[in-house]
């Protein structure tokens, strides 16, 4: 469509053309319609997706709902249940610090920089590839299954899943960090492992701090799967209650640890961020 | 002065955390022992329960971003500081933080009171539970844009609605789609999480078959779950890396970013 315009030279110009939207970004979004919408029906392929659920339960005489404004918030006043808090910040603790040792190496060799040789680099990888595709309720399950159920699990199946959070982070870091002090080593004669611990471990240093505080809030969230298949700490309490509690007010409890339990998460994590923000 | 602090919060936990030390040492062992019946049970018949008990978890992740971002990315722009009133983008950023503060377990127990234990439960809680990091997410990215063609788009007379056509979308989209796109990929592990709870997918299936000690089908499972998970990565990355650079592009990064905002 153009439109002639008489300039001051009298000559006459078209409007630009409008610019075309991208193939490769159309051809994403196609895939992405087609893809919901394949999912969404209910057939082999499909989830049913439904919301009836809602309206018809909307009455608010389902029991478990209509328990969370009676949440028994004197849940953080029981002695076994405090336990189980403190048990679950303990678990998230130790695994973290674990974590995040183990997962220093780990990430240095799988980047190229810091791998020593390449085919170190392509292991390292894999194995963090591989970590990192388990999902955290996974570990536990596996755990629980070899070591009975308790915080020892817990721990075990956190320790894990806090490596592959912090490897992958840790690595994307040491990509970007700045080769001149890698140079300088190299100038001067450095070994590999001298070269690591000088020129680029202090460099990733805040980055990789951060990401220690952050595994730490990762795990605190992840305690209440992992304890209800078996890891203990808070989310093993949950279940007692959702599943073995003789009582009639089973909902309540779980909604009164629930509360403390989203209360305590929150502000953690807002000191943890305010400290990772004063890290990097 | 920090690792003392830190070093006497690991003496506390390792102290008073009520676990059972002395099994760490039978735990290799008994590791090693469980993988070897994972894996030497395996039959090809069990493959296809997996793959389906897969896909389904893929498909609730993907729904669920989906419906996340249908309400996230507008609400994003709601929370842009360069778009809304202070007070406006405040008080959307708030609800933000209280979203993310709640665990997709817990909220799934909310969720299947009305739902049941089906796919939808799980797509549903996937979609609420996202919302919040994804609408952060966006908000920062259209604060990020450049301001030029917004002026620009002012000076011509462009009103709301077509300034965000022509001068924010364009330079906002890509990244935008690319942030859900990691979404989606964190979405099929929270996925095969909350299967463990009991609304589908692989979760489901990885529950039931290692709490009954089926070690053949639990072995495929556990392989399914790895090799798909990865593949989806690897895709999801790739796709994702050229939306943001382009055809030629270098690559920008902005993963650092996203990590804040979890």
């Amino acid at each position: 469509m153009t439109t002639a315009l008489r300039s001051a030279a009298g000559r006459s110009a078209a409007r630009p053309r409008k610019p075309r939207p991208s193939p490769f970004g159309l051809g994403v979004g196609v895939v992405a319609i087609a893809l919901t919408v394949v999912t969404a029906f209910d057939w082999r392929f499909g989830t049913g997706l439904t919301f009836r659920g809602f309206i018809d339960n909307f009455g608010g005489r389902n029991s478990v709902i209509a328990a969370i404004p009676r949440a028994d918030l004197d849940q953080m006043f029981s002695a076994r249940d405090r336990g189980a808090f403190l048990d679950t910040v303990g678990i998230a603790v130790i695994s973290s610090v674990a974590g995040t040792l183990v997962a220093l190496p780990l990430a240095l060799w799988s980047t190229r920089l810091g791998a020593p040789y390449r085919w170190v680099e392509v292991t390292a990888r894999g194995i963090g590839s591989v970590i990192r595709s388990f999902p955290d309720v996974l570990w536990a399950l596996i755990f629980v299954a070899a070591v009975g159920v308790g915080a020892l699990p817990g721990v075990l199946a956190l320790f894990f899943f806090s490596i592959a959070v912090i490897t992958k982070l840790t690595a994307d870091t040491v990509d970007g960090i700045d080769t001149g002090p890698l140079e300088a080593a190299d100038a001067s004669g450095s070994g590999h492992t001298q070269k690591l611990r000088t020129a680029v471990v202090p460099q990733i240093l805040p980055a990789y701090a951060s990401f220690a505080l952050y595994a730490f809030e990762l795990n605190l969230r992840a305690s209440v799967v992992v304890g209800i298949v078996g890891g203990g700490g808070i989310g093993s309490r949950l279940e007692f209650f959702r599943n073995n509690y003789p009582g009639a007010d089973r909902w309540e409890k779980v909604w009164g640890l629930v509360v403390m339990f989203v209360i305590v998460v929150f502000i953690i994590d807002r000191v943890s961020i305010a400290l990772r923000r004063r890290l990097v | 002065m920090a690792t003392a602090v830190l070093a006497a919060i690991l003496v506390w936990a390792l102290v008073s955390t009520d676990a059972n030390w002395g099994r760490l040492t039978d735990a290799p062992g008994r590791l090693v022992t469980n993988f070897r019946l994972m894996f030497t049970r395996m039959s090809w018949s069990d493959v296809g329960r997996s793959m389906e008990a897969m896909w389904e978890s893929v498909a609730m992740a993907w729904l669920g971003t989906m419906l996340a971002a249908v309400f996230a990315i507008p609400l994003a722009f709601a929370a842009a500081e360069n778009l809304v009133p202070r007070w406006m983008s405040f008080g959307v950023r708030q609800v933000f933080n209280l979203l993310r503060a709640i665990p997709e377990v817990i909220l799934v127990l909310a969720i299947i009171p009305f739902l049941g234990l089906t796919p939808s439960a799980g797509v549903v809680t996937l979609g609420i539970g996202s919302i919040g990091t994804v609408s952060k997410l966006c908000s920062e990215v259209i604060e990020g844009i450049d301001s030029g063609p917004i002026e620009a788009a002012d000076s011509v007379g462009a009103n709301s609605l077509q300034r965000l056509r022509w001068a924010v979308a364009p330079q906002a989209l890509p990244e935008i789609a690319s942030l859900v796109l990691y979404r989606f990929e964190i979405n099929i592990r929270v996925s095969a999480v909350l299967g463990a709870l009991g609304v589908g997918g692989i979760g489901t299936v990885l529950r039931s078959n290692i709490e009954f000690k089926n070690w053949g089908p639990a072995g495929v499972a556990l392989i399914v779950v790895v090799l798909a998970t990865i593949t989806v990565d690897v895709i999801s990355g790739a796709v994702r890396r050229r939306l943001v650079a382009g055809p030629t592009g270098t690559p920008a990064t902005r993963e650092a970013h996203v990590v804040e905002a979890f």
